[in-house]
């Protein structure tokens, strides 16, 4: 399996458990949506999964690689095979697109370079042809805070896949975007995942979307599994995780 | 939060009480200055004209001013920078660092240039690079502090999300928060240029390089003739200075379009003139410095003298440094009074052109003359004391506030006057109910910063004897006697301490 999830709780304040004993196993180039209400804890589990925060009980395995234990070094290590994409872009708001793509590059690079900004012609090329790939060459150069929603996330989708991402985390990709650009994005991410490969793990509240573009659903509600099957399952089935009952 | 607001009128009144409270306890005496107007009136007649002949040697220490501060402002802004990521909240620094930054950084906060640089001449020796240290220290205060709150107020979206691709932190800060704070951290940077040159014109006073040195020889000999000269110099050093920061700022804001290769030519230049304001300080001289200097001076502000501290009499500490405060905060209120009518007059907005061209250069020429000249020239008329000081202080104020106050009206909405104009309203009208209610959180802003500043400038005062806590300090540490210079130090950050939450209660009831 590729990515393994055992057991894993994450509580906040001490009180507030956001995930509760979570267990399941994602094979390579799988398109899973996590699915559920407000709260279930989908946004929890993608900041574990990418290393921005840490369990505090169960096992997280990422090809091979315990992500629950890694500290400084070997956190970074794992951290750079993950591309990440949020549902407010998380990109910097007043320099370019090509800069936003670029700075996927820093983990790679020695201090001085990266501070100073000189990413080399090779990297500039491949996120140009990045850009490209995500459907943005025009847009190279514009400001990000120039560009529509949906072409912001593109840049961020370039960003990730800057990285060569095995895992492409996505949370609520679309959950700030109209319906008709929501689904083109959806579109590039589905390609994206069956032309490169990609393993991708999608939040998202949106039921249809959801069913539409993966091969498996996992639902949440309070903090616990409550479906974990295919996306082809009933309405009925899918309701009752919002509703909070485990399906059978 | 519910916070249960003042009504107006006691605001007003609690602040008039305050005002005549604190002009009683320094001995304001407006009459007093009238009735000696001819010994001010004698002496700016003795200055013009200048006396040119004495041009060459004036050129040398208004450069080496102009170098300290040039040197001190890049180096203090750059290390502010090094340091802003550590000391914001929001970012992922060890916290026990950050709270132990904040506090040097508060504590050096409290101490005016003038302080630092006597400090820094018992490391370094008498001369430019004394100078050229205090204002490094002073501005990394300054800045770090400004850049940490705008780093804090700054969205983090985009640092995390990098921070979670494996980036690490201080790569990830430069990247992806500094670039939505690098304009309000130029225009800062650019700011404290300008106020520096003024800060490092008088530091001569103390042995630390520049101009000082010589205006103080000139106007204790009373060559009014050749003070003008200086004055005059320093007159156009900080025009220069000032149209080049503006031009700049322009820049940086966006508010005025470059190339690329403009901004690539003006950054080589910038980096060009301050290698060589720093190549050419000069070396500093450790001759006055030993160990035991360091140790002493470190000894009197762990072990201050106690009784001192705590003496309640006239003279004693805590009376000192309420003859500061009331220094300050007289000073303040007649310069924010008199800089209201000077700012309408000198704002292009509300004036005809060559009116506001006048009154600009009316207030830049206030603020040109380092505020120990004023201390030095209102002495002949008022006699040493605080009111002398509270002179001093009024005038520097009306020079720097008049400033910011042109500003603000610069950059206001005048929607609301137009249509005031277009119903037929009066000038005077039009100012009162469009202008002033718009501005008047801008200019309440201005007024609190001022008088945080005014603190600091008070407590070196002393120096000509204009009152407060400036005398006994300097006199302390020009006799070694650190256990008195701890005391008063330590005085100094409480009270500066205390001032800064009153101000942030304050900013806060303001914006509420
Ligand atoms: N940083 C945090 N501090 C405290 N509680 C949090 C924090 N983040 C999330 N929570 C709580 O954890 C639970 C799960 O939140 P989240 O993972 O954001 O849910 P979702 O993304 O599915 O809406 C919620 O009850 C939320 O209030
Ligand atoms: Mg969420």
């Amino acid at each position: 399996m590729y990515l393994e999830l055992n057991g894993v709780s994450k509580t906040y304040n001490g009180r507030v458990h956001a995930l509760d004993g979570v267990s399941f196993a994602v094979e390579r180039g799988q398109f899973v949506s996590v699915i559920g209400p407000s709260g279930a804890g989908k946004t929890t589990l993608v900041r574990l999964l990418n290393g921005s925060e840490r369990c505090d009980a169960g096992q997280i395995v990422l090809d091979g690689a315990h992500l629950e234990n890694a500290r400084g070094g070997a956190l970074r290590a794992i951290q750079k095979r993950l591309g990440t994409i949020y549902q407010d872009f998380a990109l910097v708001e007043n320099v370019s697109a090509l800069q936003n793509v670029l700075n996927a590059a820093l983990p790679d690079m020695g201090a001085l370079p990266a501070l100073a900004g000189s990413f080399g012609r090779q990297r500039r090329q491949q996120a140009l042809g990045l850009l490209e790939r995500v459907g943005l060459a025009g847009k190279a150069d514009e400001p990000v805070r120039e560009l529509s929603g949906g072409q912001k996330q593109r840049v961020a989708i370039a960003r990730a896949l800057m990285r060569s991402p095995a895992l492409l985390l996505a949370d609520e990709p679309v959950a700030s975007l109209d319906p008709v650009t929501g689904r083109q994005i959806l579109e590039l991410m589905k390609d994206i995942q069956r032309t490169e490969g990609v393993t991708v793990l999608m939040n998202s509240h949106n039921l249809d979307f959801a069913r539409q573009f993966s091969d498996r659903l996992i639902g949440l509600n309070g903090g616990r599994l409550v479906y974990d099957g295919p996306a082809d399952a009933d309405e009925d089935t899918l309701a009752a995780v919002y509703a909070g009952k485990a399906a059978p | 939060m519910s916070r249960r607001r003042l009504p107006r009128w006691a605001i007003v009144l609690a602040g008039l009480a305050l005002f005549f409270l604190a002009a009683r306890f320094t001995g304001c005496d407006l009459a007093l200055l009238w009735e000696r107007r001819g010994h001010l009136t004698d002496i700016l007649g003795q200055m013009f004209p200048p006396d040119w002949k004495f041009l060459p040697r004036v050129l040398s220490p208004l450069w080496a001013t102009v170098q300290m501060s040039v040197t001190g402002t890049v180096l203090g802004s750059l290390f502010a920078l090094a340091l802003a990521p550590l000391c914001a909240a929001n970012l992922s620094a060890p916290p026990a660092l950050r709270v132990l930054l904040r506090a040097l950084v508060q504590l050096a906060r409290t101490f005016p240039a003038l302080i630092l640089a006597l400090a820094a001449t018992f490391l370094f020796g008498i001369g430019p690079f004394a100078g050229t240290a205090a204002i490094t220290v002073y501005t990394f205060a300054i800045m770090t502090r400004l850049t940490c709150d705008d780093a804090q107020s700054a969205s983090t979206a985009a640092y995390r999300a990098l921070l979670a691709m494996g980036t690490p932190p201080y790569r990830a800060f430069f990247r992806a928060v500094f670039p939505g704070v690098a304009s309000t951290y130029l225009t800062n940077a650019l700011y404290l240029l300008e106020t520096n040159v003024r800060h490092s014109a008088i530091l001569g006073y103390v042995g630390a390089g520049g101009v000082g040195l010589l205006l103080n020889e000139k106007i204790s000999w009373r060559e009014y003739s050749r003070v003008g000269m200086i004055l005059l110099g320093l007159f156009l050093a900080v025009c220069l200075i000032e149209s080049l920061s503006a031009w700049l700022t322009g820049l940086v804001t966006g508010r005025r379009r470059s190339s690329p290769a403009l901004r690539r030519i003006i950054v080589v230049a910038l980096a060009a003139l301050f290698l060589f304001c720093t190549a050419t300080v000069g070396a500093p001289d450790f001759s006055r410095a030993s160990l035991r200097t360091v140790r002493a001076m470190l000894a009197g502000l762990v072990r201050p003298d106690w009784a001192f501290f705590f003496q309640t009499d006239a003279g004693g500490l805590g009376w000192l440094l309420l003859e500061t405060v009331c220094i300050a905060l007289a000073g303040t209120a007649i310069g924010a009074v008199i800089s209201l009518p000077l700012a309408i007059l000198g704002s292009g907005r509300i004036m005809p052109r060559p009116v506001a061209l006048l009154g600009r250069t009316v207030c830049m020429a206030i603020r040109s003359v380092p505020f120990l000249v004023y201390g030095l020239i209102f002495i002949r008329a008022t006699g040493p004391g605080a009111f002398t000081g509270v002179l001093t202080v009024a005038l520097c104020s009306v020079g720097l506030l008049s400033k910011r106050f042109i500003q603000a009206i610069d950059t206001v909405d005048l929607r609301a006057e137009l249509a005031l104009a277009a119903m037929g309203a009066t000038r005077l009208a039009r100012i009162r109910h469009a202008l002033l209610p718009q501005l008047a959180p801008a200019f309440g802003a201005a007024v609190l910063y001022r008088f945080d500043v005014n603190i600091r400038d008070a407590s070196v005062l002393g120096l000509v004897g204009a009152g407060g806590i400036g005398a006994p300090l300097v006199f302390a540490m020009n006799h070694y006697n650190w256990p008195t210079a701890g005391a008063i130090c330590i005085g100094l950050v409480v009270l500066v301490w205390l001032i800064d939450l009153l101000s942030a209660r304050l900013q806060g009831g303001a914006k509420a």
